[in-house]
């Protein structure tokens, strides 16, 4: 049993891509993004309660920005006093978990609502959000889940490892649900970390996924029966075609990697010798006159 | 019968073999015996087939002589002439004694060797066992490679390194009293080599006198009682043998002294002893001329010099060479009294020396190493990570604008309603689904195979593994197939790789089908199999191809 006094984050990463969830409500009207939050603030509050000593963070992962949805700054306690503060309070709940939701409700509300959009801004800005979240977590005992809705973007591919060591090297565990698509990037960042990837069959299940999956820590897992890991798939791919290999060349100076053999390096411009295998001659036989 | 060039060394009559009456024949190369009136060997063994000879012992009735072979096989001969069955049985048994040793070398360190590397390695043992044992290979393919590659360490291992002197290999000899006022010196060869190592004085007196003029007894006999070996060596001016001996060791002692030390940065004067202690000024040092000097002084210097120069020639010897030419062509200096001076070599190696004293190396000046600089023309090549460029949905502007729009205005009156988040049904099914045995689950079970599998079972995959590995590496080393040879050995390697298959790898396959599960451990064995099948068919496709 974890000592009274052992501080708990759990730092909940969402992907809130406007385009992504626009998209979504027209394929899905049944899980919008409202849904999707109400299970994230279902998780979040089922985590304070579990333990006095539990802490939670939300970060909101959008094109333009990431942003602390809880705790925020913004909030002053006198602003409950509204008709926000009336329905909240009303049903008796644990006040911590009435002012949370509230502060999550707002900030989203005004997250959306200053979005500009801008059509070359249309990739989650993952990495970042997850750098924010490895910065909240300094100080006590923390873990990341993402949940993940639009699909990876390639650029962020370095961000994203060196946050993924830095997270392997600080012993915070990174878990992933994925709505929609696989995600090679957070499967690489489960697997270093220790966390658990799971692609979610039923999107309007997220509440029970959450809960089952991913609310118990990483110390209870162990006593649990969860999904097991997923096979990752750490080939790399080839500098010239982006193709995923197995077997290929890589150039001695500046470690790039081709498919094929080529004598000069695109990338560094090394040109290179390989001795080629001697060619047998075959043996010239001597050809009997036709009869 | 015996060939005719084959000399006879013994022949001896009525010798019983098997209940049967006949002769043994003693060759130069083999031992034979042929019954009575035949006239032909029955019974024929080389000499580097045995390995040894048993006799009966004495006081037994029937007098027998039993060869043992290498392969474990023995023959038992009974002398049953009356009058000289003993005496037979030993001459054979003696003459035996002394050819068997000649022929036994060349047999044994090859069957040494092979033991010994199969006692070191249990993996090895292990293949030998799976591979030779039963007949999938045979044992000459098996040791083909391995003792080619053992025999060049071993060859180079043989170098051993010299044994060195001890100091104290005169005191060793420790005179023991016989009873009469004797002494009893026991002398090994191991001392006799020492002294010899360490005074080649003593070693040429030796030569020179023994074996013409005294037995080697005599020698050694005159060298203890000489005053050469005793503690306080007096030149008595006596015509002793050794006191030439005496003479050299001064000489070299002398020279020695006289040569110095190598170092210069080593200052032996400030060895000595002061009478005074430091910055009092130094007391006049004692005369060293021997007037002045008592007789338990002189002795003791005595015994302190000759104990020095004992040193000195125990550490010379080790350093020499075993061959004594090389001393005479070597440059360098020896550190025994009697070699060459070694003046002209002492400023180098001062300067050396000194060099080391007054520098450093770390704080010289860089030298500048030509470096060449890293030209990178596509950095942005290793930014992109290993994602695939996949086809995108294409997403028009407009669509872009009509979804951040519908968002907005779904988030715009956000309302949090937990009481809805979804229905039973829904989290039913989620529930079966992360249940063992639901949709999520199915992996988990593929994973426990290493737990479902005993470990007898997992060891005896693991050999198959290996011995599949050894003929597998046989065969693929026989492409490309360019020899007579390489193709014959290509052929035998298919047909041992079926017969393994056959006989150890179905077995296997049928034993942990019937007793454990129907999952499949050789399939990648017989994976890696049919490769070489098919490797081998396309190759005799295509030589018969190229003989047509």
């Amino acid at each position: 049993m974890a000592s009274e006094d052992e501080v708990s984050l759990l730092v909940v990463v969402v992907d809130v891509n406007p385009i992504w969830w626009g998209q979504q409500a027209q394929r899905e009207p049944e899980f919008t993004l409202s849904k999707c939050l109400d299970s994230v603030m279902v998780m979040g509050n089922s985590h304070l309660v579990m333990n006095r000593t539990n802490k939670l963070a939300i970060i909101a992962s959008h094109c333009q920005e990431s942003h602390f949805l809880y705790p925020s700054k913004h909030w002053k306690a006198g602003d409950a006093a509204g008709d926000d503060a009336v329905s909240s309070s009303r049903d008796g709940k644990y006040e911590v978990l009435a002012v949370t939701n509230d502060q999550i409700s707002e900030e989203v509300r005004n997250l959306m609502a200053r979005t500009e959009v801008k059509g070359h801004q249309t990739d989650t800005l993952l990495a970042g959000s997850l750098a924010k979240a490895l910065c909240s977590g300094q100080e006590m005992k923390s873990r990341i889940l993402v949940i993940k809705a639009a699909e990876d973007c390639a650029l962020q591919y370095m961000n994203f490892m060196n946050v993924i060591f830095a997270a392997q090297k600080n012993s915070i565990v990174i878990d992933a649900c994925v709505l929609a698509t696989d995600s090679g990037l957070l499967q690489q960042a489960c697997d270093i970390t220790g966390g658990l990837y799971l692609k979610i069959p039923q999107k309007s299940a997220l509440a029970q996924y959450l809960l089952w999956v991913f609310l118990p820590d990483a110390n209870q897992r162990s006593q649990l029966v969860l999904p097991p890991p997923v096979h990752v798939d750490y080939r790399a791919a080839c500098f010239c075609h982006r193709n995923l290999i197995e077997i290929g060349y890589v150039c001695s100076v500046c470690l790039s990697i081709f498919c094929n053999f080529s004598p000069i390096c695109t990338t560094c411009e090394t040109a290179f010798k390989i001795p080629l295998p001697q060619m047998v001659k075959p043996k010239k036989k001597k050809l009997k006159p036709a009869t | 019968m015996a060939a005719s060039s084959e000399e006879v060394l013994l022949v001896v009559k009525k010798v019983r073999q098997k209940k049967q009456d006949g002769t043994l024949y003693l060759m130069a190369e083999r031992i034979a015996w042929g019954p009575e009136g035949k006239d032909r060997f029955t019974v024929s063994h080389l000499y580097a087939d045995i390995r040894c000879q048993k006799i009966s012992p004495d006081g037994k009735a029937k007098i027998q002589l039993q060869l043992v072979l290498h392969t474990g096989e023995s023959t038992t001969f009974h002398f049953a002439n009356e009058n000289s069955a003993l005496r037979d049985r030993d001459a054979a048994k003696d003459l035996l004694q002394q050819l068997l040793p000649k022929f036994k070398k060349k047999a044994n360190k090859e069957l040494e060797e092979k033991n010994r590397m199969l006692q070191e390695d249990p993996v090895l043992f292990q293949l030998y066992k799976d591979l030779v044992v039963s007949q999938v290979i045979s044992a000459e393919e098996f040791w083909a490679n391995r003792l080619s590659m053992n025999s060049v360490n071993h060859s180079t291992s043989n170098n051993k390194q010299e044994v060195g002197i001890s100091a104290a290999f005169l005191a060793d000899i420790r005179p023991q009293t016989d009873g009469c006022n004797g002494l009893r010196y026991n002398l090994t060869s191991d001392i006799i080599e020492s002294i010899f190592r360490t005074y080649p004085a003593v070693k040429q007196k030796y030569a020179e006198n023994v074996p013409h003029n005294l037995t080697e007894k005599e020698f050694w006999t005159r060298f203890f009682q000489s005053h050469y070996f005793h503690r306080d060596r007096i030149s008595t001016g006596l015509q002793d043998l050794f006191s030439e001996c005496a003479k050299q060791d001064e000489k070299g002692l002398k020279s020695m002294v006289g040569q110095g030390v190598k170092n210069p940065l080593v200052d032996l004067q400030s060895l000595e002893d002061k009478a005074l202690d430091e910055g009092y000024g130094t007391a006049a040092t004692p005369s060293t001329s021997n007037s002045n000097r008592t007789v338990k002084e002189n002795s003791n210097s005595a015994i302190i010099k000759r104990f020095n120069h004992h040193s000195a020639m125990v550490l010379a010897a080790g350093l020499r060479k075993q061959d004594p030419l090389n001393d005479q062509a070597s440059e360098t200096s020896s550190t025994d009294g009697n070699s060459r001076d070694s003046d002209l070599f002492q400023p180098p190696i001062k300067k050396v020396k000194l060099q080391e004293a007054i520098e450093y190396e770390d704080l010289q000046q860089e030298d500048g190493l030509k470096t060449v600089s890293l030209n990178l023309k596509k950095s942005d090549r290793y930014s992109h990570g290993p994602v695939p460029i996949q086809t995108q949905h294409y997403t028009t502007s407009q669509d872009i604008i009509n979804s951040v729009i519908l968002v907005q205005h779904e988030m715009a009156n956000y309302k949090p309603c937990l009481t809805q988040v979804m229905s039973s049904t829904m989290a039913s099914s989620a529930i079966v689904a992360l249940s063992p045995g639901g949709v999520l689950m199915q992996a988990g079970t593929q994973q426990a195979i290493n737990q479902m599998v005993p470990s007898e079972v997992q060891s005896e995959l693991k050999h198959l593994y290996t011995a599949a590995g050894e003929l597998l590496r046989h065969f693929w080393s026989c492409f490309p197939v360019n020899t007579p040879f390489l193709e014959e050995k290509v052929v035998k390697m298919r047909s041992n790789l079926e017969r393994f298959q056959l006989t150890k790898l179905h077995p296997f396959q049928e034993k942990v089908q019937r007793q454990y599960f129907s999952t499949n451990l050789t399939g990648h064995l017989e994976e890696m199999l049919q490769t070489a099948y098919n490797k081998f068919h396309a190759w005799q496709t295509r030589r018969m191809m190229r003989k047509t």
